[in-house]
């Protein structure tokens, strides 16, 4: 993420300092720091600080531009002292162009967006603006009509670019721009101000520092302006001195609140990082949730998971639904997690980039847990959907016989007894032949119709299903502990098909039965002779319930058969 | 004797009430569901209620629940419940409550006009009578450890007539045998099964079942 700091830059605006601070040096009295030591030194302080801030802002991808501002801006502070009449005829030009670039260059700073985008249009305004009169009107426009000499300034070198000295143009050009730039500077901390009071909490808390400070060096930049207006021309008395001295503090403040910003940011993924380290590797679903949720301290965050196929989940693999305030946490081109928050909790962006940087290893393994319980979810509901057509195509055939069928064998069967006992000794055997196949096709229907759907498993519950299968003929299984108590219908035939199903994979044998509820699931224990054979449809009756199946078998072929089913509370 | 059929199934409601009145009983009304029954029942003051299981409104065991009220409103009302379930539970459910003059008989033993007629004598008699298939299908069961092994094959033949609520007088018609001989297989059986022992043939009926359903 860091570059290689630029070290031609640096040389460069360090010896713009150097040359400063010796021009200035070198003639104490045209200097605005009035050459004494304390100034001096906040003067390269102020410089040499926006210097390193700027060049580290440089080397972070997404503060590229605000770094190369704040080098500029830099370099325009050391500039100020070019136009000392003791410098060279090029140094002295070029202070008489860029002396007074240093206030817009700075409202250019604190106007613009973290990642240096100007998006306001009156804050385009307003640099642009800047940048006119400084560098134009008091700038250019000036130098072109400054002839040193014919304003009485014997000891300054050549202006290199002077088309055509004209005095009082000159002058002219003086006072609309310091007047011009002292509206202008007005304007900007107008402008700062309502910036200010509109941003959210989190913005002020991130970017008050800088605008405070950028604010103060405007402010002083405005009185100063204001002190030079009634001359009509930029100067360097004591007054402008001293003005300039707290200029340079405020240059230092706002320096110091770059930094303190990353340090904040520092600070803030060094959190993260300890946090997802406490996670630990396989941090429990809504895990990192918590964690950020307390750590951003927005106990109303909530974090999704976008889905390949267009599904949001939470870290359960539940859809989620998005709502309110949503910033995605990006890696690359991909989303890897939304984040539902509070209003303007992410205004800075770069938080976000910061959580997805520092959570990123967390938030990716949540993604790709979330994204396995979804697809497992899929196929258990699958199995449910499977499972359930099944047993309504059972009860259906079940109700069928019982409502078709068997009434009306009953109905013949009657009607034979009616026939024999109107003919009394009369009937012939077979009428009898004809009873006994009826009574064996009805018990024959019955049979099948409860081998589909026990209708006593609807009706009274699992225990009493169970205590009917157990009295069929020859039936293999022995209950010990059944609970009476009833539950939803699913796990009620889930339990009861299990049972019977295990009966038939274990045949012939035994099959001993205890189903008892502990805390939230009812636990079905069969203890079967056999080792039954082929599990695989009782494993997705199991599983579309979500429940487990587990298959002990010992030495002598016994087996224990364990589903346990989740009964809710 | 006088009989009141329900049964929400008018083919089995009409060829029942056919056979019966074809052997001799009264039936003085039929009805389709549980609230006709009950208004029938006051209205006739029959010796005996047939009543199907399965009766509106969700077909499960109305009819248990209706005798059990049929049993309790008027105890002059013997009830004859025509089940297809041959698990022994609506039939336990059912003599627990009411065990004199209550009956469980399976629906397809509706065509042996013997046995309806010898079920409705001995309901109006305020026997209890339980389907021979459910006590067979309780003692055939194959158990890993039963006191059931231990009786010989008269003692079995005398517990399964007494499981389906015969008196020990109806014993001895059946079985052709003295009262002090079936009084002795009795008390036999009784000793072996670990049951106490109790002169009620009614609690006598509710114990034997309840051991043979464990």
């Amino acid at each position: 993420m860091t570059r290689s700091p630029r070290p031609g830059l640096a040389v460069a605006v360090a010896v713009a300092g150097a040359v400063a601070l010796a021009t200035a040096r070198g003639d104490p009295t045209s200097s605005f720091g009035g050459g004494g030591l304390v100034p001096s030194v906040l003067e390269a302080a102020a410089g040499v600080c926006l210097l390193a801030v700027g060049l580290t802002a440089l080397g972070r991808d997404r503060e590229r531009s605000i770094g190369a501002l704040l080098v500029a801006a830099a370099a325009a502070w050391f500039l100020i002292d070019f136009n000392n009449p003791g410098a060279g005829a090029a140094v002295f030009t070029l202070g008489l162009v860029l002396a007074t670039a240093a206030p817009a260059v700075v409202a250019h700073v604190v106007l613009s967006d973290p990642d240096g985008g100007l998006r306001s249009w009156p804050a385009r305004a307003a640099v642009g603006l800047g940048y006119f009169l400084t560098l134009g009107v008091l700038g250019v426009a000036s130098a072109v009509v400054f002839e040193p000499r014919a304003e009485e300034c014997l000891q300054c070198p050549r202006n290199l670019l002077l088309v055509a000295g004209d005095r009082q143009l000159h002058g002219d050009l003086s006072h609309v721009g310091v007047d011009g730039t002292l509206v202008w500077s007005l304007l900007v901390l107008v402008l700062l101000s309502t910036r200010f009071v509109r941003s959210s909490p989190a913005r002020r808390r991130a970017r008050g520092p800088l605008l405070a400070a950028g604010g103060l060096y405007i402010a002083l930049v405005a009185v100063d302006l204001m002190h030079s207006a009634q001359r009509g021309y930029l100067s360097n008395d004591s007054v402008d001195q001293q003005l300039w001295t707290g200029q340079a503090i405020a240059l230092l403040l706002l320096a110091g609140g770059v930094a303190a910003a990353w340090w904040r940011a520092r600070r803030r993924r060094f959190q993260i990082a300890r946090l997802v380290v406490e996670l630990g590797a396989t941090p429990p679903p809504d895990g990192l949730r918590d964690a950020l949720a307390a750590l951003l301290d927005d106990p109303t965050l909530e974090l999704s998971y976008p889905l390949a196929d267009g599904r949001v989940v939470d870290g359960h693999g539940r859809s989620a639904r998005v709502q309110g305030q949503t910033t995605a946490l990006v890696r690359g081109e991909e989303t890897v997690a939304l984040l539902s928050h509070r209003p303007g909790l992410f205004a800075d962006g770069a938080i976000a980039a910061e959580v997805a940087g520092a959570a990123r290893l967390a938030l990716e393994n949540e993604r790709l847990q979330a994204e396995a319980r979804a697809r497992l979810e899929d196929l258990r509901a699958a199995r449910a959907r499977v499972v359930a057509a099944g047993d309504a195509a059972r009860r259906q055939l079940e109700r069928d016989l019982h409502d078709g069928a068997q009434p009306r064998l009953v109905a013949l069967l009657l009607a034979t007894a009616l026939h024999r006992s109107r003919h009394g000794t009369r009937t012939d055997h077979r009428i009898d032949e004809l009873q006994a196949e009826l009574e064996l096709a009805l018990e024959e229907l019955r049979q099948i119709a409860q081998g589909a759907f026990p209708a006593l498993l609807g009706a009274e519950g699992l225990a009493v299903a169970l205590q009917e299968l157990s009295e069929e003929p020859s039936s293999p299984l022995e209950l010990s502990a059944v609970t009476a108590e009833r539950f939803e219908s699913r796990l009620e035939t889930t339990a009861y098909f299990v049972v019977a199903e295990a009966i038939r994979l274990a045949a012939p044998g035994r099959v001993a039965v205890r189903a008892e509820r502990h805390n939230s699931r009812l636990v079905i224990e069969l203890q079967t002779d056999n080792t039954p054979s082929g599990t695989i449809d009782l494993e997705d009756r199991v599983g579309a319930v979500d429940g487990t199946l587990s298959i002990l078998r010992r030495d002598d072929g016994r087996t224990t058969l364990q589903a346990e089913l989740p009964c809710g509370s | 004797m006088r009989v009141v059929i329900a049964d929400d199934e008018l083919l089995l409601r009409e060829g029942l009430r056919r056979l019966l009145a074809e052997s001799g009983f009264d039936v003085v009304g039929t009805v389709g569901t549980p609230g006709e029954l009950k208004r029938k029942v006051a209205l006739t003051r029959p010796d005996v209620a047939i009543v199907d299981i399965r009766m509106p409104p969700t077909y499960t065991d109305e009819g248990i629940a209706v005798a059990e009220e049929i049993r309790e409103t008027h105890p002059a009302v013997a009830v004859l419940v025509l089940s297809n379930h041959l698990a022994s539970h609506y039939a336990m459910r059912l003599i627990e409550q009411h065990t004199a003059g209550t009956g469980y008989l399976l629906k397809g033993r509706i065509s042996h006009i013997a046995v309806l007629n010898d079920a409705l004598q001995r309901l109006a008699d305020g026997e209890c009578v339980i389907d021979p298939t459910i006590v067979a299908r309780l003692l055939t069961r194959a158990r890993s450890t039963s006191h059931l092994d231990a009786l010989s094959p008269r003692e079995r033949e005398v517990l399964s007539l007494v499981a389906e609520g015969r008196s020990n007088k109806g014993i001895c018609d059946q079985l052709f045998l003295s009262p002090k001989t079936v009084e002795a297989h009795v008390k036999q059986i009784l000793i072996k099964l670990d049951i106490d022992a109790s002169p009620d043939d009614h609690r006598r009926v509710l114990a034997v079942l309840s051991y043979l359903r464990t």
